[in-house]
């Protein structure tokens, strides 16, 4: 097949300045051209040319930065080029959707998303309706995307597919392994962690992904083990060790603690490895609804049980007891305390819950499995029928819906508005393990993605004088109940009809 | 060619006090060459290293103008510009007229942001800080905002709200009490970390309270009502920003404008006078207000908006907010005592707040 793959105008492809999707999309590649031939469009970028053909792929790059600018030239690439594409591919933006179609009509169109880009504040409904229609597939980096997705748009239902992202299994090697010793040994002597027991945090420093929790249970964990070191590797934003105020409060509290206090700083994609080959155990403090964080894949492979949050597709990636634990209350330091003092007294366990991660790692996330999820999405879409010229029927076909699921529809919006109790209010008290499964369940029920902020760099800064305008909750509340009401008059039709 | 991308840069005690790299200079440099006059000589006024920003006097053959980098990136600059523009030709504020380029641009890109030329204006004087120049600074405000409304940006340009911030900004203030008893723990053994633990309490209290004020308040009517006729705040509003020439007060330094509720630039002026004056005074207080609604009548909600606003712990959160930056020297003696003096002051607030909270029981205050 000819296929287009359109990268977000943000940054280039190779992924020379680095970036989550831009990486994903070149681990993929080399196996994906063998039976392809693939264009990619990204934008330009003063170390690239505008146009190369490289390891037999075609790059194409155009101005980016802002969406808006981008679109355009994506939509002045399509109308200049001579290929048809059969499939194009568009990475985590709904906004470029209707515009390719147009140019389009008759090609495949495959959206991958990796965070909340469907949400009110960041396309209008109409607009986010709109690619919903025009796509052929939707993969989703987790369920929980998925389902923030199909929340706000029920008819995208039967085009939504989960693909798990994946983790480099060689370079993330296994802590048992030789190859890990000998990264783990180098660091641990460079940083005079031989005798402890390291526990790692990798991510942005930002107030949604927490460290400040972990760095605040450390003086209670210390009391009970004085052995530990914590290592905290990451930066404000990629590439960008600039201080914020709350790297600021995270660093003025780390050195006071009485640990030792790894703060590494921004470390390059190609070394990170390294410092989970050189940890015991990680954590993942996430406070907010997080799409699913790779961390846990690297985690995993490198044989590290995992203490992560409750939050978004996090805990999807976790079989509770068995490769990590899951901090039902990412806000309270207790729950911390005790769940990572529970793998410090039993290091046998913690290294056991390390070796089935990696098992599982091995299994399910590695680069192979992720390449032939998305050539078989490819394939299925490429011998699914033809696309249908009139969406909008398609639309109405969907909203043909029995009373008892209108009823439900309504129901789950109703409660997705007021939003009953928050998840840890539903809590049972009980931790043994057989009430586990049911703890989830009602976690999955309840757990609504809540208002988390944008992790816009302007957010942290001190003179916070820089503004950008978001949609309030109000305006998201009176969206969904509009929707309530829409369905509501839906339900009525349909009665009134019947009779 | 393509430009070299401007950054901020480091401060640093050995270079002189308003270095601007030589690189950004020169950027400078080339900027002027698209304007219809030659530069003799090129000073630097004020910088922003952290944030990259800079501004020049520049004397002429055609006499002297102000040429500024802008710091923010390009489409949040050309909201400000448009807005500058916007008082200079549709509502002939007192602003400093933006000169064109020979193409008639009101600005140049260059390294990545910004550029812009304006008139300078020489005979600025500041006004005095007793209660007739600060009514003289309130007025001029007023007539700033009333002449905001109805800016609409230019198509290229980010909308820049503050609108739908303030909930965001109550929450942050209010969650940052947590960070500073974290620290002030941390760091016990600094001096003014146990004055700071014995108010701290009482102060996110008030945050909660402002939260919840806010919450039952016309705020959320208010920003329902969309950037249309809403006027711009300046966000750096005061004494040099704001100065005196024969023909009355001018406003320079543009660059911060967003939509807003504008009562907050008096929010922030009130805090400030109070603040220097060593207490809360309601009658320097009602003089302001009626001063600003003389040009800029204050509705009976941004009344009520300008009073939740002010019961946040403004001050003592503004004072102490950089301890996280260095703990160990900022918690010193001298914030002891700023704190102290603060907590004495803030006692004041609550008896004039609820005074002024009775002036717009059943009316307006006039």
């Amino acid at each position: 097949m000819k296929v287009l793959i359109i990268c977000t105008e943000k940054l280039p492809v190779p992924a020379i300045r680095g970036g989550a999707i831009q990486t994903y999309i070149d681990g993929a590649l080399p196996v994906l051209k063998q039976q392809h031939d693939i264009t990619v469009l990204s934008r330009s970028d003063a170390d690239l040319p505008d146009s190369e053909i490289r390891d037999g792929i075609r790059y194409a790059r155009v101005e980016g930065g802002l969406l808006e600018p981008y679109r355009e030239n994506i939509v002045e690439f399509l109308k200049s080029s001579p290929v048809q594409y059969d499939l194009i591919h568009i990475f985590n933006r709904p906004r470029l959707v209707s515009a390719v179609r147009e140019l389009a009509p008759d090609a495949k169109i495959v959206l991958s998303m990796h965070n909340d880009m469907f949400k009110a504040e960041k396309i209008a409904r109409e607009e986010g309706a709109a690619a919903v229609r025009n796509v052929d597939k939707i993969i989703t980096i987790s369920n929980y995307i998925g389902k923030t997705i199909r929340d706000l748009f029920p008819e995208s239902a039967p085009k939504l597919q989960t693909i798990y992202s994946g983790v480099d299994l060689e370079r993330f090697a296994p802590s048992y392994s030789s190859q890990a010793k000998e990264m783990r040994d180098r660091l641990r002597n460079e940083h005079n962690l031989s005798s402890k027991k390291v526990i790692l945090f990798a991510g942005r420093l930002s107030p949604n992904k927490g460290i400040d929790v972990l760095v605040r249970a450390i003086p209670e964990l210390a009391k009970k083990h004085d052995d530990i070191a914590l290592v905290i590797m990451g930066s404000k934003w990629f590439s960008d060790n600039a201080v914020t105020d709350y790297i600021a409060y995270v660093r003025a509290l780390a050195e006071r603690l009485p640990i030792s206090v790894v703060l590494t700083g921004f470390v390059s994609p190609d070394k990170i490895q390294e410092w989970f080959a050189a940890s015991d155990i990680f954590v993942c403090t996430s406070q907010w609804q997080e799409p699913l964080a790779r961390v846990h894949y690297e985690a995993m492979a490198a044989a590290l049980p995992i203490v992560t949050t409750d939050r978004g597709g996090n805990k999807e990636v976790i079989e509770p007891y068995k490769n990590g634990v899951i901090v039902e209350k990412p806000e309270d330091t207790g729950e911390f305390v005790k769940h990572i003092s529970y793998l410090l007294s039993n290091p046998e366990l913690g290294a056991q819950m390390g070796r089935y991660g990696r098992s599982l790692a091995e299994k399910y996330y590695s680069w192979d499995r992720v390449v032939q999820d998305i050539s078989s999405v490819w394939d299925q879409v490429e011998h699914a029928e033809e696309y249908t010229a009139e969406p909008v029927l398609e639309a109405n076909k969907e909203s043909y819906l029995t009373p008892e699921e209108t009823f439900a529809e309504v129901a789950n919006t109703i409660e997705d508005v007021i939003k009953l109790q928050p998840a840890d209010e539903l809590q049972l008290p009980a931790n043994e393990e057989s009430s586990l499964n049911t703890k989830h369940i009602v976690a999955d029920v309840y757990n609504m993605p809540e208002n988390e902020e944008l992790e816009s760099a302007d957010e942290l800064q001190v003179s916070a004088n820089d503004e950008v305008q978001s949609e309030s909750k109000r305006e998201k509340d009176l969206n969904r109940l509009k929707d309530i009401c829409l369905l509501l008059l839906l339900y009525y039709l349909q009665e009134k009809r019947r009779i | 060619m393509i430009d070299q991308i401007i950054e901020p840069w480091e401060e640093d005690g050995t270079l002189e006090e308003l270095y601007v790299p030589e690189y950004i200079k020169n950027i400078g440099l080339e900027v002027a060459k698209y304007y219809d006059f030659t530069v003799e000589k090129m000073t630097v006024m004020a910088i922003k290293p952290e944030k990259g920003g800079a501004i020049w006097k520049i004397d002429t053959d055609k006499g002297p103008f102000s040429l500024k980098l802008l710091h923010r990136r390009p489409s949040h600059s050309k909201f400000s510009l448009g807005a500058q523009e916007y008082l200079v030709h549709d509502q002939k504020s007192r602003v400093p007229a933006i000169i064109p380029t020979r193409d008639g641009e009101k600005y140049v890109e260059k390294g990545g942001k910004l550029w812009f030329v304006a008139d300078w204006i020489e005979t600025l004087y500041q006004l005095p800080q007793d209660l007739e120049g600060t009514k003289k600074l309130c007025n001029a405000l007023g007539e700033f905002h009333n002449l905001t409304k109805g800016y609409v940006p230019p198509a290229d340009a980010d909308i820049v709200s503050r609108l739908h911030r303030w909930p965001r900004t109550y929450e942050r203030m209010e969650k940052k009490m947590n960070w500073f008893r974290d620290i002030a723990t941390a760091y016990s053994e600094m001096p003014a970390s146990a004055v700071i633990l014995s108010v701290i309490d009482m102060f996110q209290r008030q945050a909660q309270e402002a939260i919840n004020s806010l919450e039952n308040s016309p705020y959320y009517e208010i920003v329902s009502r969309g950037t249309k006729d809403a006027g711009l705040v300046h966000q750096d509003y005061g004494w040099s920003n704001a100065q005196m020439a024969e023909d009355g007060v001018w406003i320079i330094d543009l660059d911060g404008v967003a939509y807003d509720i504008t009562i907050r630039d008096l929010r922030k002026l009130i805090v400030q006078c109070m603040h220097t004056n060593g207490q809360w005074d309601i009658h320097w207080i009602r003089e302001m207000v009626q001063a600003y609604h003389e040009a800029n009548p204050i509705s009976d909600e941004e009344f009520e908006m300008l009073l939740i606003d002010l019961s946040l712990p403004n001050l003592f959160y503004k004072n102490v907010k950089y301890m996280v930056y260095s703990p160990a020297t900022f918690l010193n003696e001298e914030l002891e005592k700023e704190v102290q003096f603060i907590i004495k002051l803030e006692e004041q607030k609550w008896s004039v707040l609820e005074e002024l909270a009775q002036d717009r029981k059943g009316g307006t205050t006039e």
